[in-house]
C-alpha cells in the first residue's frame, strides 16, 4: 500500500482535488474528514452503504426468535392454568418486539464495523492525527510512477502538506 | 433542516441535526479544544466525587446491615410489600428515559437542540438502567439468588411464566440497556479516536486506540457509521416507547385499586420523559456554568427543552386528572375510596407534593422569561425530580395500603435502611457520571462539528454550508 498523501485545511479545496484525481484516474482514493461531510462523498461517489441488509437480517432472526423462545419454552415447561391457552400470541408480542430491538441493533452495528472495516489493527499508512482534528485528507494509492502526477495535483488545490507513504 | 432531503446526496443522512447555531463557535479545532478542556480534573470535581462515594457507602452499608438482618429492616409492612426499593425502581428507569429521547427520537424528528445535550444525556440513561437495576436485585432480600429472576427453563422448578410483566420487564430492562449502552459507545467511536490522536501517555493512546477500535475518519468509515447510526435510532424510538410501558404493566395488570388501568403505558412514558429531562437538567445547568459550555448549551437550547418539559407535565397532568375521571366516572366504589383517600386522606400530603411539583410549578415555564432562566430551570428540575419520586410513591403505596379488603388496610413508613439505600442510589449514579465525564466527551465532537461551516479557500466555491 503506497501513495501520496495530502492534507488540506479547506474543504472545498479537497473536493476539488478529489475531482481532479479521479478524472485523471491517478488512484485509489481515501478521503479523511474530522466530520462527515456531504460534500465530499458527492465529490467521492459510493456506492449505497449496505448496513440496512444487516439491520433486516437481525431484525427478522431476533422476532423469530424471540416468539420461538416464548412459545417454546411455554410449550415444554407448561404452566397449565384452567380455560387458558398455555401458549399465547398476545403476550408474547413482547418478547418478539425486544428480542427484535435487541438483535436488530447489534447486527447493524456488527454491519457498519464490517463494512466500515473497523476494528484495525494499524493506522499508519496513510493516515495523520490533524483529520480527527480539523484537517481533510486525500490518501492517493497509486504506482510509484504515478505519484508525481498524484503529489502536483494534491499541491495544485491547495495542500498544506504533501507526503509520499508505504 | 432535514438532510435526508439534501439535494446533492440523498442517499446518506447527517449525524447531526443541522437547524441550530453556535455562533461563537468558529472552527473544528476550537470544538476539540473547548471541549476536551473538560476532561482535566479539578478540586470541585474531586468534591463531588466524595460526595458521590459517600452516599454510595452510606448505600452499601445500608445493603450490608439488610443481607446481615433481613428484609424486615427495611419498613415493609404487609400487604404493603413493595415499597421504597421498587418506588426506586421506576423512578431510575424514568430518568433513564430521556436519553434515548434525546439520542433517538429528537434525532429522527431532527430536533436541533439535541446535539449539545444528547451525549450527557445518554451517559446518564445508561447509568440510570444500571442503577434502577439494583434495585429489583435489592428487594428480593436473597441478592445471591439473583438470577432467578432470568427467565429460562431449570430444574428448580421455577419456570418462567412468559405471561408475566415481570418477565417481560426482565426482557425489557435488558434490552433497553444492551441499545442504550451500544448507542452511546458507537458514538463514542468518533470522539475516542481524537483522545487516541491527542494523547500523550502511551499507555493510554493505547488504550484509546483499542477502544476506538483503529477509527480513522475515512468517509468510507463515516458512510456506513451515519447509515447504522439511523438505524440505531429507529429501533431505538419504539423502544424508549415500549420500555416504560412494560414497566407500567408491572401495575396495570394487577387487580388492585390504582393500578388496574388501561392509561398506565402512556402516562408512565410521558412521566419517564419528564423526569428524565429534569435530571438532563439537573446535570447540564450546572456543567455549563462550570466548564465554560454557554456558547454549546445556549438559553435556545435550554428554552427548546423547557417546552418538551412543559409539553410532558401538562400530559402527565392530564393523565393524573383523567385518573380521577375515570374513577368517578367507572363507579367503582374501591376505586372512588381509594383516589378519595389518596388526595384527602391518609396518603394527602404525597399526593400534594407529587400534584405540586409535576402540575403545578411547570406551568410556570410558560413564561418565556423563566423558561430562558437557568437558575430557575435548575431549580424546577430539582422539584421535578422530587415530584417525580413521589408520583411512584403515589402509585405504589397507597394502593398497597388500601386493598380491596378493609382487615387488612395497613400503613407504611421507610426506615433508615430504605433512605440509606435510596442516597446510595444517587451516590452510584453520580460517581459513574463524574467519572465518564473525566475520561471521556461529554458532548459530541464529531457532531457540533457537522454543524459548524466548514473552512473554505473560496467563499463560494463547492458545498459550503
Amino acid at each position: 500500500m503506497r501513495g501520496m498523501l495530502g492534507v488540506f485545511a479547506e474543504l472545498d479545496a479537497t473536493v476539488a482535488a478529489i475531482e481532479d484525481l479521479k478524472k485523471g484516474k491517478v488512484g485509489d482514493l481515501t478521503v479523511f474528514s474530522p466530520t462527515p461531510r456531504h460534500e465530499l462523498e458527492h465529490a467521492v461517489h459510493p456506492p449505497m452503504s449496505g448496513v440496512r441488509k444487516f439491520t433486516l437480517i437481525g431484525a427478522l432472526s431476533g422476532v423469530t426468535f424471540g416468539f420461538w423462545v416464548a412459545i417454546w419454552g411455554s410449550n415444554y415447561w407448561p404452566l397449565v392454568v384452567g380455560g387458558k391457552a398455555i401458549s399465547t400470541w398476545l403476550p408474547y408480542v413482547v418478547f418478539g418486539f425486544e428480542v427484535m430491538v435487541m438483535v436488530g441493533a447489534l447486527s447493524t452495528v456488527f454491519g457498519m464495523f464490517y463494512l466500515a472495516g473497523i476494528p484495525r489493527l494499524t493506522m499508519t499508512v496513510g493516515y495523520d492525527p490533524r483529520f480527527s482534528y480539523g484537517s481533510y485528507g486525500i490518501f492517493c494509492e497509486c504506482a510509484p510512477e504515478r505519484q508525481a502526477e498524484a503529489e502536483a495535483i494534491l499541491r495544485r488545490h491547495g495542500a498544506v502538506e504533501v507526503r509520499g507513504e508505504r | 433542516m432535514a438532510t435526508l432531503a439534501h439535494p446533492d446526496e440523498p442517499r446518506r443522512p447527517n449525524i447531526a441535526s443541522a437547524d441550530i447555531q453556535l455562533p461563537a463557535v468558529t472552527s473544528y479545532e476550537q470544538v476539540d479544544d473547548e471541549i476536551l478542556a473538560i476532561l482535566k480534573p479539578t478540586k470541585a470535581w474531586f468534591g463531588a466525587l466524595l460526595l458521590a462515594l459517600a452516599c454510595l457507602g452510606l448505600g452499601a452499608f445500608s445493603w450490608i446491615y439488610q443481607i446481615h438482618q433481613g428484609l424486615g429492616v427495611a419498613g415493609y409492612n404487609p400487604p404493603v410489600m413493595w415499597g421504597v426499593y421498587i418506588i426506586t425502581f421506576v423512578f431510575w428507569v424514568g430518568i433513564g428515559h430521556a436519553g434515548t429521547l434525546i439520542s433517538a427520537v429528537l434525532y429522527l424528528f431532527r430536533a436541533g437542540f439535541r446535539t449539545t445535550i444528547y451525549r450527557a444525556a445518554e451517559a446518564m440513561t445508561v447509568f440510570a438502567v444500571m442503577t434502577a437495576g439494583l434495585f429489583p436485585i435489592i428487594h428480593i432480600g436473597r441478592p445471591w439468588k439473583f438470577f432467578w429472576l432470568i427467565p429460562y427453563p431449570n430444574w428448580r422448578l421455577i419456570w418462567p411464566n412468559f405471561k408475566s410483566p415481570l418477565v417481560w420487564d426482565v426482557f425489557a430492562i435488558t434490552t433497553y440497556l444492551t441499545i442504550s449502552t451500544t448507542f452511546l459507545f458507537v458514538g463514542l467511536i468518533p470522539d475516542i479516536a481524537v483522545l487516541r490522536d491527542r494523547e500523550t501517555n502511551p499507555i493510554r493512546r493505547r488504550i484509546l486506540g483499542v477502544l476506538s477500535f483503529g477509527w480513522r475518519n475515512t468517509e468510507r468509515e463515516w458512510r456506513h457509521f451515519a447509515r447504522a447510526y439511523l438505524f440505531l435510532a429507529a429501533f431505538s424510538t419504539p423502544l424508549v416507547l415500549s420500555v416504560h410501558s412494560v414497566v407500567s404493566f408491572d401495575f396495570a395488570m394487577g387487580i388492585v385499586p390504582g393500578w388496574h388501568t388501561t392509561i398506565f403505558p402512556p402516562y408512565f412514558v410521558a412521566g419517564a420523559i419528564f423526569s428524565g429531562f429534569a435530571m438532563v437538567w439537573t446535570i447540564i445547568i450546572p456543567m455549563r456554568r462550570w466548564f465554560g459550555l454557554r456558547h454549546y448549551v445556549t438559553l435556545n437550547h435550554l428554552d427548546a427543552s423547557a417546552k418538551m418539559v412543559l409539553f410532558t407535565s401538562l400530559a402527565v397532568g392530564l393523565a393524573y386528572l383523567i385518573e380521577f375521571f375515570i374513577a368517578w366516572y367507572g363507579g367503582v366504589q374501591y376505586e372512588q375510596d381509594y383516589f378519595w383517600n389518596r388526595v384527602f386522606g391518609q396518603w394527602w400530603w404525597a399526593a400534594w407534593i407529587m400534584l405540586t411539583c409535576n402540575m403545578i410549578l411547570p406551568l410556570s415555564l410558560f413564561s418565556q422569561k423563566l423558561r430562558r432562566n437557568p437558575t430557575w430551570l435548575w431549580i424546577l428540575s430539582i422539584f421535578i425530580n422530587i415530584g417525580m419520586w413521589f408520583e411512584r410513591f403515589v402509585i405504589v403505596v397507597p394502593s398497597l395500603s388500601r386493598d380491596v379488603e378493609p382487615w387488612q388496610w395497613s400503613s407504611y413508613v421507610p426506615t433508615w435502611v430504605d433512605y440509606g439505600l435510596l442516597i446510595g442510589s444517587f451516590g452510584w449514579f453520580f460517581m459513574w457520571f463524574l467519572l465518564f465525564i473525566k475520561q471521556l466527551p461529554v458532548m459530541a465532537l464529531a457532531e457540533i462539528k457537522e454543524i459548524i461551516p466548514p473552512k473554505m479557500k473560496h467563499t463560494h466555491g463547492h458545498g459550503g454550508h
